[in-house]
């Protein structure tokens, strides 16, 4: 399988780009990145070949590509990918708008190739046991849910201090899509609709500008509440409500309250806390399984079949859509239907 | 010296007749629809029972209301008629309208009305409120307040489960967080809710989740339930601001870890309370607060009958938003 990434304007393609080297049956065939400081930077970092042009690297016929890029490219580099006949991994969110989503899911289809949404939150080794133990019946009908999934400010996800390595797309609300709402809804949503086998008819959503304000104009702070099918109801925190100082980027958790009794989840417990007197702070040292991995075996297994992963891309569309309709409940301060 | 006199003999009850005993407050008896066990509890403190409200009104300076909610706004407009200060057990009323009613009934008739907030006296809550006071923090911006536990367990007549008489566990459960959240955040707007009636179809709502939008732009997550598998109780707090963080999730700072192999016919108390032992019990240190503010050596109290009232139409508010499934007003529960 020859795998090529396209942008590095996503921090996760740098623990993708990790993952697929370490796999004996994958072949990078390289990364390609608008921004030649950060692509030539990455290529160095993990030795492989520096495309200066999407186009370049696509004309090497990868059998597929990742993209990472800002959430608001997405759709013109699936396009390429797909006319290309490349099979898609992109980075949620799927994009900044449901009609991109739409086009996006559309294009794949349209060249036959396969679209898989990023959602690694689906192969967690903790997020699949509740998964598991949902499946089986244990809990019986599901009630409510309590989620977190929030983090540090994106702009502060970078390695080193160089400036062609900021993040600040991410709280640019063209590029992203918006701010805490369009990041850290998505994999809680999906998750979700997951676990329930269930859509989202209804959202509510409030947000607020309290935290960074004087830093960034996209929102910082926001509470949702997913209102399901069957009448269950999930609440969403998806604040950029971690300090720069934390012992980690931030987390995902969950609480779910059903006939059956109490589960709590928390994706990324499976951390033991160091204390280094170079960092000078606490630090959570991740040891569970890599969850990103699982994902990447799963879209290549689906790619070296030629069918549908276990997320798709119209997984990722249905996630666009609740973070439309999050953003319209802010604007009108009312629950919007979906669907 | 100050006399005080009880009302109500269940599980609040027997708590505040021991928080009395630690005061300097003389306590003078206690009334209870329950004669046996007020006479057991007015054994174990010295004291005794009174057959009547009225009767026990008239022996006392101040009287600790600590029935079933839905009697708090009768026995507080008796009380201040008698010109005795009330103290009365969370949620101050069953309703808003209750509820205002008896503050004018006791600024009319010069008694003072203290609500038993008494989460504000944790000593975890106290501190969180300190540290956002003190500006460490910086501005609130996300709250998150989660209390829940199983269903309450009452013997003969659960009014727990009754809403008429407790409102429900929104309100009963859920008012000292919504408290709480306007004590960190400052007055709410609008809340938006979520429950369900998972005990019972015909029973109160058992599990809720509240988000709550304060004028400051601050908002809240609160979650409530008496829908967790017994014995768990779990409490947790987070306070976000934009200068800083204060997380205490559940059981992160339970100091014991006490694991005996079970006796046979063992089962889990009546209503949960969560374990961390102190010097002094939250309870007593309210009610040792209280009893300063009612001889003057105090003058501020940490929580008013205002705030009381507040709670309880927040709630009004989540019951309405959760039945209707749109955000609500506070000023419509006015």
């Amino acid at each position: 399988m020859r795998i090529g990434i396209l942008s590095f304007a996503h921090l996760h393609a740098e623990s993708y780009l990790g993952a697929l080297l370490a796999m004996p049956d994958v072949t990078v065939v390289g990364i390609a990145d608008d921004n030649a400081e950060r692509g030539r930077y990455f290529a160095g970092q993990f030795g492989v070949t520096w495309f200066e042009s999407y186009a370049a690297l696509l004309a090497e016929k990868p059998d597929a590509v990742i993209v990472c890029s800002e959430n608001a490219n997405h759709r013109p580099l699936v396009e390429m990918a797909a006319a290309a006949g490349a099979h898609v991994l992109c980075e949620k969110p799927l994009a900044t708008t449901v009609e991109d989503a739409r086009a996006i899911v559309e294009v794949c289809q349209q060249y036959g190739v396969q679209l898989m949404t990023a959602f690694p939150m689906r192969f967690s080794s903790p997020a699949l046991e509740v998964k598991k133990l949902m499946a089986s019946g244990g809990l019986g009908r599901i009630y409510g849910v309590n989620a977190t999934n929030q983090g540090a400010l994106p702009e502060f996800h970078q390695a080193e201090n160089l400036p062609f390595l900021k993040r600040d797309w991410f709280v640019d609300k063209a590029l992203a899509g918006g701010g805490a709402l369009a990041d850290h809804i998505v994999h809680l949503a999906d998750l979700l609709r997951w676990y329930l086998g269930e859509e989202v008819t209804e959202v509510y959503a409030a947000s607020n500008t309290i935290l960074h304000g004087g830093r960034v104009s996209v929102e910082t702070g926001g509470l949702v509440m997913l209102t399901f099918e069957s009448g269950a109801f999930a609440s969403v925190d998806c604040s950029w409500s971690k300090p720069a100082y934390y012992p980690t980027w931030g987390g995902l958790a969950l609480e779910v309250v059903a006939e059956g009794g109490l589960v709590t989840m928390d994706a990324f417990k499976q951390v033991m806390t160091v204390y280094s007197h170079s960092a000078g702070r606490p630090r959570y040292a991740w040891w569970g399984s890599d969850a990103n991995a699982g994902m990447l075996r799963e879209f290549i297994a689906a790619c070296g079949e030629n069918r549908t992963p276990a997320v798709t891309g119209a997984d990722g569309l249905r996630a666009v859509e609740i973070v439309a309709a999050a953003y319209e409940s802010v604007e009108s301060g009312d629950a919007v239907r979906v669907g | 010296m100050l006399k005080v006199g009880l009302v109500g003999s269940g599980f609040m009850g027997s708590t505040h007749a021991a928080g009395w005993a630690q005061t300097p407050a003389q306590f003078v008896g206690i009334c209870s629809a329950d004669t046996a066990r007020a006479g057991k509890l007015a054994a174990q403190y010295g004291t005794q029972v009174y057959n009547s409200y009225e009767a026990l009104l008239d022996a006392v300076d101040v009287v600790d209301i600590c029935t079933p909610t839905h009697l708090h706004h009768e026995m507080t407009l008796q009380a201040a008629r008698a010109g005795k200060h009330v103290i009365c057990e969370k949620p101050l009323a069953r309703t808003p309208a209750q509820g205002r009613e008896m503050i004018a009934a006791c600024e009319a008739a010069d008694v003072k009305l203290l609500v038993a907030q008494v989460v504000r006296f944790f000593p975890e809550y106290a501190a969180a409120k300190g540290i956002v006071e003190r500006g460490e923090i910086g501005k609130v911006a996300v709250v998150r307040l989660t209390r829940c536990a199983y269903q309450p367990k009452l013997a003969a007549d659960n009014w727990f489960l009754d809403p008429a008489k407790s409102g429900g566990m929104m309100l009963d459960l859920m008012c000292h967080d919504f408290d709480y959240a306007r004590w960190i955040a400052g007055d709410v707007d609008s809340v938006y809710a979520r429950s369900v009636r998972s005990a019972d179809p015909t029973a109160p709502e058992d599990y809720s989740i509240a988000i709550l939008r304060h004028t400051s732009g601050a908002l809240s997550n609160v979650e409530g339930a008496w829908a967790y598998p017994p014995p768990m109780f779990r409490t947790a707090l987070e306070i976000a601001g934009d200068a800083g963080l204060i997380e205490h999730p559940a059981g992160s700072s339970t100091p014991l870890g006490i694991h005996l192999k079970a006796k046979a016919g063992g089962d889990a108390p009546d209503v949960g309370l969560p374990a961390s032992p102190l010097a002094e019990d939250p309870y007593t240190t309210q009610l040792k607060h209280f009893y300063n503010i009612l001889t003057g050596a105090e003058t501020t109290p940490r929580v008013t009958a205002q705030d009381g009232l507040a709670a309880v139409q927040i709630a009004h508010a989540a019951m309405e938003s959760a039945r209707s499934g749109r955000p609500v007003r506070l000023s419509e529960v006015q």
